[in-house]
């Protein structure tokens, strides 16, 4: 495989997961929101903050841009100005049409590497996005479309794992799937979790709120869980820790173990895991203070960066390692 | 020879005066190839004709088969314009045509490798020097240079058209870097899905093995013979207009599809940047004009090139297709000698004629040309795509007058030939079938053995009269059914 490649195929496993959770983030948290559940404190605003994007900010910008009413926006122009920059604004690069083309750059450039099947789904799914999110839908009309867009992404997944060769490529293609999925729950902690917890020396309280495992497609097997365990555990031992349940960070964690193992640049990539794993297996969570459970997400969000860099550490510095393996 | 059920398929076809139609004859009554298509119309009738235009062009979609348009921003692709209606040829007649055509492709390639050689051609007189060794395409740096089997143009895209006699003329080669083979190839798979009852029904021979064969040529071409070659496809990158083409004969190859950035050159040797470090390349299908190959070699400014890639190639180290160079014969100029090298170097008749063409550098061509502009096709030398042709009967005054002052300040740059009444075909424009204006571009492969696709891309023009069929300018295709009619 190519080297440019690497870049290429990782990316787009990243960005089908991350079109994917995203539109399950719309959908999970739209039903939160509108259901006016007891345990919400968050507004429309926070989906923003989950993506990493400066919700003032773009919230201002579109306060301004309705009329008459300077700077304040009601709860309906604020669900409207997020979504719109969720699914389709031109300027925003976390936008479900954003990722759809960058998904489809990262396509074009690696096609030969990609079955005919698994184009043709991708295919359909940019057309399918390009036809239907361009323009404002209404909130029952926005699930159904938030649903059709993870199916359909599902749909590629699954062409994918019928057609492809079992090679590097198709091994980047899951590392860079489980990366992103990694990164979608730790960022879903951050911002839903800990800002519900001020940092403190106490004990953290027992997380009992399971609304946001919606988002996350879980709530069923977290009931399941929580009936098997001995020890007293809840949403965040969940979330970071059950290697069974496909949107944890353990799970997340030994599926990139698992397919970094054939390439040549494994044992960098295999040391960020083992780090980032021994972070969840040497704390009692259970047992942690607000503060260190602050700490361990912002360790865990370090490792991450760390693990995409190791990832793509072959194609940032080119020259030098061919240079490398011309003296080897 | 027509179909012998009578048919009603075609009635009222508006012919177009003069030109021969290739699915229905003068009588109104479908030929013979045609057969299976006029009985699925007059079966099923037009609108179901133009159910299944939807269905294609669904189908063209969701396959994401395009072709890329300059400057339109960020909008790139474009869907590939694909007519519902197939074009039928008999086997029988394909045979002689694809036997011309790779007798056009061995004298083609003796003489290039005779003009970098010995240059005999030019000492016997065949054809004056001067417009062989002052033609931008004749690359000095190739003199020499030997490359396997002593070809250079590897693949060759011969543009042919039917006079008003249904006789196939070769209208131009493309020697560089032709493209729409893999149009050729879509073209036929969304036909089989649109028209699954006819594939079965009928005789139509399959084209498909044409990227296999590419491989072989390829393959055949490695400076390290018996043991598995390394094979890279070398592309200007994901803007070019042709890059649905490159990506797609890559995979169908199983190849890589590499950039420039992809590749280095140490010691003479070329070398693929792989996630396992170097691996040595055999044999480059690049699809990147001569001129950018090289910077160290052509033009300097390329940043398409790969330093050193030129030496490489000199000294055997990697193959080239096509090889750099060979673009001397893909000349207006030269084509009008075409017919005498073939007979110079092969001692055979020309089994395809050439389209009656004149010289603008020959004194009485010239004045022939110059009085009778608006009669006649004017055409660069050295220009593709279409571009910078005059139609004469469909010209200004003004186009004429430039044309003419064109002419006399580089006579050498222009060839004329009569405008031709281009065959028809059954063309769905706004739910009608009306003829329209078409050619075939056929490829031809040469390496250790020799090989012609199973028809071609029929390129059709389709606006009304238009004999423009390229796609940057409104062309469209359609599907080329070669049809077993030895059976």
């Amino acid at each position: 495989m190519l080297l440019k490649s690497v870049e290429h195929i990782f990316w787009l496993g990243r960005y089908l997961e991350r079109l994917d959770d995203t539109a399950r983030l719309i959908n999970a948290t739209s039903h939160l929101l509108i259901d006016s559940h007891q345990d919400t404190q968050f507004g429309w605003p926070i989906l923003l903050e989950v993506l990493g994007q400066d919700s003032k900010a773009i919230l201002g910008t579109a306060a301004a841009a309705v009329d008459g009413e300077q700077g304040k926006l009601s709860v309906a122009d604020t669900e409207k100005a997020v979504m719109a920059y969720l699914i389709n604004a031109a300027d925003s690069p976390v936008s479900i049409l954003y990722t759809s083309s960058a998904l489809k750059y990262n396509a074009r450039t690696i096609r030969p590497l990609i079955p005919r099947d698994m184009w043709e789904e991708l295919n359909a799914l940019d057309l399918f996005l390009q036809q239907n999110c361009s323009m404002a839908v209404s909130r029952q009309q926005r699930y159904q479309l938030m649903s059709e867009v993870s199916r359909r992404c599902q749909m590629v997944v699954g062409v994918l794992d019928g057609t492809m060769l079992r090679s590097e490529a198709f091994d980047l293609f899951n590392i860079g799937r489980h990366v992103e999925r990694a990164d979608m729950t730790t960022r879903i902690m951050d911002v839903m979790v800990l800002q519900q917890l001020q940092p403190t020396q106490i004990k953290r309280p027992k997380f009992r709120w399971t609304s946001i495992l919606n988002a996350l497609g879980g709530v069923e097997s977290y009931q399941h869980y929580v009936a098997h365990q001995a020890a007293d555990v809840d949403a965040i031992d969940y979330l970071l820790t059950y290697a069974d349940f496909p949107r944890s960070i353990a799970y997340c964690l030994n599926r990139v173990g698992a397919s970094a193992r054939g390439l040549p640049h494994s044992v960098s990539i295999l040391q960020q895991v083992y780090q980032l794993q021994s972070l969840l297996q040497h704390q009692a969570l259970a047992e942690l203070s607000t503060e260190q459970l602050h700490s361990l997400i912002d360790h865990i969000q370090a490792g991450i960066i760390s693990l995409h860099q190791a990832i793509l550490a072959p194609c940032q510095a080119p020259l030098a390692a061919q240079t490398q393996q011309k003296s080897a | 020879m027509t179909a012998p059920i009578h048919t009603s398929s075609f009635s009222g076809y508006p012919f177009t005066e003069g030109c021969y139609d290739e699915l229905v004859a003068a009588t109104g009554q479908p030929r013979l190839p045609a057969a299976a298509i006029a009985r699925f119309i007059d079966k099923h009738g037009r609108a179901e004709l133009l159910a299944r235009q939807q269905l294609l062009n669904q189908t063209i979609s969701a396959m994401g088969v395009c072709f890329t348009l300059y400057s339109e921003g960020q909008n790139i692709d474009r869907g590939w314009p694909l007519d519902v209606m197939p074009r039928t040829i008999p086997l029988s007649e394909w045979r002689k045509t694809s036997a011309g055509l790779t007798q056009r492709l061995q004298a083609l390639n003796l003489f290039i490798d005779d003009l970098y050689h010995e240059q005999k051609v030019l000492k016997d007189g065949i054809l004056p020097a001067d417009l062989v060794l002052d033609s931008r395409n004749f690359l000095a740096p190739c003199r020499g240079v030997s490359p396997p089997f002593g070809v250079w143009a590897h693949i060759c895209g011969t543009d042919l058209v039917r006079d008003e006699t249904g006789r196939f003329l070769v209208l131009e080669d493309n020697l560089r870097v032709p493209s729409g083979v893999s149009y050729m190839l879509e073209n036929r798979t969304v036909m089989k899905r649109v028209f699954p009852e006819l594939f079965a029904d009928s005789t139509i021979v399959p084209v498909d093995d044409y990227p296999h064969q590419l491989w072989k040529m390829l393959a055949s071409l490695s400076p390290r013979p018996g043991d598995v070659p390394c094979i890279v496809l070398l592309t200007p990158g994901i803007y070019n207009s042709a890059y649905f083409e490159h990506s797609f004969l890559a995979q169908q190859m199983g190849i890589e599809l590499a950039e420039n950035t992809d590749l280095t050159v140490e010691d003479d040797g070329v070398y693929l940047r792989t996630l396992h470090g170097r691996q040595k390349v055999d044999v480059i299908y690049r699809r990147v004009d001569d001129i950018f190959l090289d910077p160290t070699v052509f033009r300097s400014d390329s940043v398409l090139g790969v330093p050193g890639l030129f030496k490489a190639w000199a000294k055997g180290q990697v193959a080239i297709a096509n090889a750099p160079g060979s673009g001397v014969a893909d000349d207006k100029v030269i084509y009008a000698y075409v017919p005498k090298i073939i007979e110079y170097y092969l001692g055979e008749k020309p089994l395809i004629d050439n389209v009656p063409t004149f010289l603008c550098s020959d004194e009485k061509d010239r004045g022939y040309v110059l009085a009778n502009l608006d009669q006649l096709v004017v055409k660069p030398a050295n220009e593709s795509g279409g571009y910078g042709i005059l139609i004469g009967p469909r010209s200004t005054q003004v186009e004429r007058d430039e044309m003419a002052a064109a002419i006399i300040a580089n006579p050498r740059n222009f060839i004329a030939q009569p405008t031709l009444a281009l065959s028809t075909a059954p063309t769905l424009c706004d739910g009608e079938l009306e003829p329209r204006h078409l050619d075939l571009r056929p490829f031809i492969l040469q390496g250790q053995d020799l090989y012609c696709s199973t028809g071609g891309l029929s390129r059709v023009a389709l606006r009304k009269g238009s004999l423009v069929v390229n796609s940057s300018q409104g062309g469209g295709s359609k599907d080329t059914w070669i049809i077993n009619d030895e059976v």
